[in-house]
């Protein structure tokens, strides 16, 4: 789902690279005030997970595969902060060592699917989990894949809007929203299925084990 | 002579970036023979073992398959697939990789499901009380220990009862009694098998020829097991054998020998 | 050269070719670096290509056909741009990574540095266990897996990947614990103090 380097404007990128510094900010504030020596390894062992589940082949009908996120199911056992910053490590490792790319998206891609992905399914989950625990975190996992398929959707698309020659002609995506909001939303309608059912049948060993109450805010 | 039941010709393989696992590796299998395969740590024992299992491709020569090439194309094919994949059965050196099903009873029953074959219970009944699953069959394998996860491993491939079992370090996490009793059952099945271990003794157990590879993959020895044990030159030289002090009562000496389990 | 320097210059790069529209131009940058690279050029180029094929394709031969059908004629000239740009800077990028090693990078941050190392070591575990459980699937099946199998196969992946995340977090961090990573330097233990 992320976005590689070249399609999004300086106009876009560059602030919400400011943006993603300050969430980052927060993110390790928020574990500072917890940090002892278990942080720094759980951080690494937790990104490599994150890392790993992406690698994971959610099967979809037809017998194509889409990869995982695994950014809903860490949100839930680990928190917003932990699944934010590991997912965003994730990106930056990607960027640097496996030449990736999306090292200018990487402030949109790490808003938008570690940040919103992550707080959607926490907030989801916190909704619901009072009627059936289980569909919460189905559903919680459904609006996290859509949420941030949408918002990455919203950053192409606003491309054709901001940057544009003198004769109107895109210089970066050139696909307003119209078009680039169902492209990408209307395959993750069933990509979220797939996801859905990974965090759900994960999230269940892992409250087997009694590793659920893990979550920090 | 009974025609070779898989045979490697000249086998090289490489990964994408990486050096040579081995080149030039040539050696065959006949029906129901029992093999040991040994070698230092790395030397690519269970690569080998992939790709006998036609998981992965050879960079050069060939595998035969009861004496047709195996290749990618044939395994496209379903009959074909089916019919090798029922009759040569891998286990894997990290077994909970082989593991996905959501208790131990149906992982080992999907397996037989998969090649409709007969007498399913009877073949979960056995293997079951083999290794000692009777108690687990309902438990999800995930919640497991590494030794029962082994076990349970095991369980698959031993129900199919193939005609080649490739077995990657079976006893690796087995208490002593379950290996001794998988030596046994191994010993008494019809079908061929090549084991990958450092445990001599086992080594020395079950088959009656060792392949010995070295650290550059190179195969060094093809012969009775026997004259494999005793040449401790070559298994210090691979690492299957070693010298340090050793103590007998006070009386400590230095001489090149093995550590049998 | 200094790794943090190299990083900000490509940094610099990416933004300055971010703000760069004229194909000429970006040709012109690319054949640069294509010369200045040196003996790994036409890799780094290969890999370049390959990185950038499917979305920049998709994309590009999209809005060639859109441009061509609702505007009257295919905006050739937006496809060469942005191809010029996404392979430039997936080629610097591809460059900068194989010259600056990430451990070069985060020398001066021992915590950055450990927390690189322990990911990376496990990631190296991770995609050899995945490349396991993927082999295993097709070891053990006759046919294409059905849907629920290759469901059930995706859970079990993700199952095991926590179970040894959470674990191998607790011995890694009795394992550094027990070699004194975290132990405070000595007051006057300068070669400690970093």
């Amino acid at each position: 789902m992320h976005i590689p380097d070249g399609f999004l404007s300086p106009e876009t990128f560059i602030p919400t690279w400011a943006l993603a510094v300050g969430c980052w900010s927060w993110a390790a504030r928020g574990l500072r005030t917890r940090i002892d020596e278990t942080t720094l390894p759980r951080l690494a062992m937790l990104t490599a997970l994150a890392y790993a589940l992406g690698l994971i082949m959610l099967p979809l009908p037809g017998g194509t595969s889409g990869h995982a996120l695994g950014v809903a199911l860490l949100a839930l056992l680990f928190g917003i902060r932990l699944a934010f910053l590991s997912y965003s490590l994730v990106l930056l490792l990607q960027a640097l060592l496996f030449a990736a790319g999306g090292i200018t998206a990487l402030g949109v891609n790490a808003l938008a699917i570690g940040l919103a992905g992550s707080a959607t399914a926490v907030a989801v989950h916190r909704l619901l989990r009072g009627a059936y625990e289980p569909l919460a975190v189905v559903v919680a996992a459904y609006a996290s894949v859509l949420a941030s398929a949408v918002l990455i959707g919203l950053a192409l698309g606003l491309q054709a809007h901001i940057a544009y020659d003198a004769a109107g002609r895109p210089l970066y995506f050139p696909f307003s929203f119209h078009i680039v909001l169902p492209a990408i939303v209307v395959p993750h309608l069933f990509i979220g299925l797939g996801e859905a059912a990974l965090t759900l049948v994960v999230w269940r060993y892992a409250r087997a084990r009694g590793w659920t109450s893990r979550a920090d805010a | 002579m009974t025609a070779p039941l898989v045979e490697l010709r000249a086998l090289g393989f490489r990964w994408p970036q990486g050096g040579a696992v081995f080149t030039g590796l040539t050696f065959a299998l006949a029906p129901g023979e029992k093999v040991a395969l040994l070698g230092a740590n790395g030397c690519g024992k269970s690569t080998l073992l992939k790709l006998i299992n036609g998981l992965i491709e050879a960079s050069e020569g060939e595998i035969l398959w009861r004496g047709e090439p195996l290749s990618a194309a044939r395994l496209q094919r379903a009959d074909f697939a089916r019919a090798f994949r029922r009759d040569n059965a891998l286990l894997f050196q990290h077994a909970e990789a082989m593991l996905f099903n959501a208790t131990v009873s149906e992982e080992i029953r999907w397996g037989l499901r998969q090649f409709g074959l007969p007498d399913g219970k009877a073949r979960l009944a056995k293997v079951s009380h083999l290794l000692g699953l009777d108690a687990l069959l309902d438990e999800p394998p995930f919640l497991l220990s590494g030794g029962e996860k082994q076990k349970v491993a095991l369980a698959c491939v031993l129900a199919l009862e193939p005609q080649l079992l490739l077995l990657d370090e079976p006893t690796a996490s087995l208490d002593l009694r379950t290996a001794g009793r998988l030596a046994d059952h191994l010993l008494d099945t019809p079908g061929a098998l090549l084991v990958s271990t450092h445990n001599l003794s086992l080594a020395a157990d079950l088959a009656n020829r060792a392949l010995i590879l070295d650290e550059h993959g190179r195969l060094r020895f093809d012969g009775p097991i026997e004259a494999a044990l005793d040449d401790l030159a070559l298994l210090e030289e691979v690492g299957l054998a070693h010298r340090h002090r050793h103590r007998h009562r006070g009386f400590a000496h230095v001489y090149v020998h093995t550590h049998s389990e | 050269m200094n790794p943090r320097v190299l990083l900000f210059a490509y940094l610099g790069a990416l933004v300055a070719i971010s703000l760069l529209h004229s194909p000429a131009l970006l040709a012109t940058l690319l054949l640069f670096a294509f010369i200045a690279s040196g003996q790994d050029r036409l890799a780094l180029l290969r890999a370049s290509v390959r990185a950038l094929a499917v979305f920049t394709l998709t994309v590009g031969l999209s809005w060639l056909l859109y441009s061509w059908l609702w505007q009257g004629a295919p905006d050739g000239r937006w496809l060469l741009l942005v191809i010029l740009r996404v392979l430039l800077m997936v080629y610097l990028g591809l460059w900068f990574v194989r010259r600056v090693p990430l451990m070069a990078l985060l020398e001066r941050w021992p915590s950055a540095t450990l927390l690189a190392t322990l990911t990376l070591s496990q990631i190296a575990i991770y995609r050899r266990l995945l490349a396991d459980f993927r082999l295993a699937f097709t070891s053990r099946r006759a046919a294409p897996p059905r849907l629920t199998d290759r469901a059930r196969h995706a859970g079990a992946q993700g199952i095991v990947l926590l179970d040894k995340s959470l674990a191998a977090a607790a011995d890694a961090a009795q394992a550094l614990r027990s070699r004194g990573v975290f132990d405070l330097p000595a007051p006057n233990d300068a070669g400690a103090a970093r």
